[in-house]
């Protein structure tokens, strides 16, 4: 897993990631990637014990539910007024297909 | 009068008495941002609502209605924070134009509490940095030397206070992101237990560490806007329900038989010696007045930064994920249909680290790499949880170095991501496990660059820190040493 990445891998994650990768950058990226990637490497070394469940957080609590009343949201207008593009109602994006 | 100097609790009660009006408080702070920050940056805006909101404040005041604990405190707020009306870039390009429609939890509570937000701190791109050179707003400096970062990923809310241009500001801290910068900037600063400030409205990095704390020049400041800031949001399903005590209140116990535990792992190579030295005299300074310190060990120390680089990198994958060129400000103009956009946009948005970071995140996750490496390294995680929990059944805090150099020079490791990544090394733990943590001035190298102190504590014993941070200062004065003094 401490292998650098390669460029077939580093265009998927680009993909993926949904971040456009100019074809002369992806050389340099798999570099960095790799870096970090051989760093954290060495995780595969700590030795643990068969039964270590993973930590995902320190707030290991039940789901936080409240009761389903209505109150007060933020006004549509001003919400739709970050976005680049919208009428009035709903946000617009170019053709999907 | 000069009141850049005060400490925040000197100007709340000369606020109080009506010695002072939080008009001219407010004005004189940005009066100081206005002379002074164009070298710094420490600031990416200043609130052009803070004179209108200090004069509501003194105009209630005045007729006798009830205000707030910090009725007329000035307080900036890191540029990752939501403020209504308010600008809030995360220090982005994505989000350079972004106004939020809401103020954040706790943003909302030191409204409530009186405080005027005087204006927006600079940060490294969606807090992804330790030396705030990766805003899209330029790099701030550190006040102490302008050829040398301020840390990050709060550089901006560090560097105000260290150079007098606000008595307190707010921080978020997902690896070191409030303490490193403190440390650099010689100030203090306080990451709270996690869930024990609301996170309601902090735009999102790596959500099982983010958390919101206050800066400021001493320990008694913090306790004032801890006050205000801690306790659970319905808003936050990760903010916990503990009581709050008053942070004040306890700043004067004594110290006698507290018990503090040095971490032989954090001082291990690397250290910068005269580091070493300034906290082994701290440790001198805390025994004086009364703590027991013994030799405790955190054994997974050495895999910390490893284990947050592959945690904080997949949940910062996930959430930026939203920044996708339909909801928020920045949106590539030439793409044809709706997957360019989102691949275009994001591309021109976010900066090179955040890239990166999403890249790596995303490939952590991906079918076939999820058990090796996130599975790992929240299994190595628990390991050191386990390590705090074992510690601190002999010891009340945990002492040590906040970073093991002092600030590095701007632009020294634009060059070695890794090494940057390693200012956090004594640092990333205590989010890993959740536990609070300070950083406190105590010394300065022979260079004259701060020396920053880090205690550690149980979960939700911020009060200890605070208590043992403000004897210290009662004992010592590197807290007030001001750059150029």
């Amino acid at each position: 897993m401490s292998e650098p990445i390669d460029r077939k891998t580093v265009e998927s994650v680009a993909r993926l990631a949904r971040i456009d990768l100019p074809e002369d950058q992806i050389d340099d990226t798999a570099s960095k990637l790799g870096d970090v990637l051989t760093y954290i490497g060495q995780l595969e070394q700590v030795e643990l014990p068969d039964d270590v469940e993973p930590f995902f957080g320190a707030i290991e609590s039940v789901n936080a539910i409240r009761p389903d009343q209505l109150t007060d949201s933020v006004d549509r207008e001003q919400i739709l007024s970050n976005a680049p593009d919208a009428d009035g109602e709903f946000y617009q994006v170019p053709p999907v297909l | 009068m000069d009141l850049s100097t005060l400490s925040a609790a000197e100007l709340v009660k000369r606020l109080s008495s009506g010695e002072l009006t939080a008009e001219s408080c407010t004005e004189s702070f940005l009066e100081r941002i206005k002379d002074r920050d164009s070298s710094l940056n420490s600031f990416v805006s200043t609130a052009e609502s803070a004179i209108s909101a200090a004069q509501a404040i003194d105009e209630r005041r005045s007729t006798g209605q009830a205000v707030g604990a910090l009725a007329g405190l000035p307080v900036a707020v890191k540029d990752g924070i939501c403020t209504a009306g308010i600008a809030t870039t995360a220090g982005s390009r994505m989000l350079e134009k972004f106004v939020p429609a809401f103020d954040a939890t706790m943003v909302k509570q030191l409204l409530s509490a009186d405080a005027v937000v005087i204006g927006k701190t600079n940060m490294d791109e969606f807090a992804m940095g330790s030396s705030t050179e990766n805003s899209f707003f330029g790099v701030t400096k550190n006040p102490w030397s302008d050829q040398h970062v301020p840390g990050g990923s709060s550089g901006g809310s560090a560097a105000c206070v260290a150079a007098d241009l606000a008595p307190v500001s707010i921080g978020s801290d997902t690896g070191g992101s409030i303490r490193q910068p403190a440390a650099f900037c010689g100030i203090t600063g306080l990451k709270p237990t996690y869930g024990r400030v609301s996170r309601f409205g902090l735009i999102a990095f790596a959500s099982s560490l983010d958390q919101i704390g206050p800066m400021a020049r001493s320990a008694e400041d913090c306790g004032l806007v801890m006050n205000v800031i801690s306790g659970h949001d319905s808003n936050d399903s990760t903010s916990a329900k503990n009581d709050v005590p008053d942070f004040t209140q306890t700043l004067n116990d004594s110290l006698k038989g507290l018990r503090i535990g040095i971490c032989k792992e954090h001082f291990g190579e690397g250290l910068d010696s005269e580091i070493e030295s300034a906290v082994n005299e701290s440790v001198k300074v805390l025994e004086s007045l009364g703590a027991e310190t013994v030799e405790i060990s955190l054994p997974h120390t050495p895999y910390a930064v490893a284990t947050y680089y592959v945690i904080a990198p997949c949940e910062a994958s996930s959430n930026l994920a939203r920044f996708d060129g339909v909801r928020y400000t920045h949106r590539a103009a030439t793409a044809k249909d709706l997957t360019e956009m989102y691949c275009q946009s994001r591309a021109e948005g976010f900066g090179e680290e955040v890239k990166k970071r999403i890249m790596l995140g995303t490939y952590a996750l991906s079918s076939g790499y999820y058990d090796a490496y996130y599975l790992k390294a929240s299994k190595v995680r628990r390991m050191i949880k386990h390590d705090y929990d074992s510690a601190f059944e002999k010891v009340d805090l945990i002492l040590g170095p906040t970073t093991p150099t002092t600030a590095f020079k701007i632009g020294e490791h634009t060059q070695n991501a890794l090494a940057m990544y390693l200012a956090d090394i004594y640092t990333v733990s205590a989010n890993l496990a959740g536990v609070p943590a300070i950083s406190i001035p105590c010394g300065l190298t022979s260079a004259g660059m701060p020396v920053g102190l880090q205690l550690q504590a149980r979960s939700f014993d911020e009060a200890s820190l605070l208590r043992v941070a403000h004897q210290f200062q009662l004992q010592t004065d590197w807290h007030t040493r001001r750059p150029n003094a």
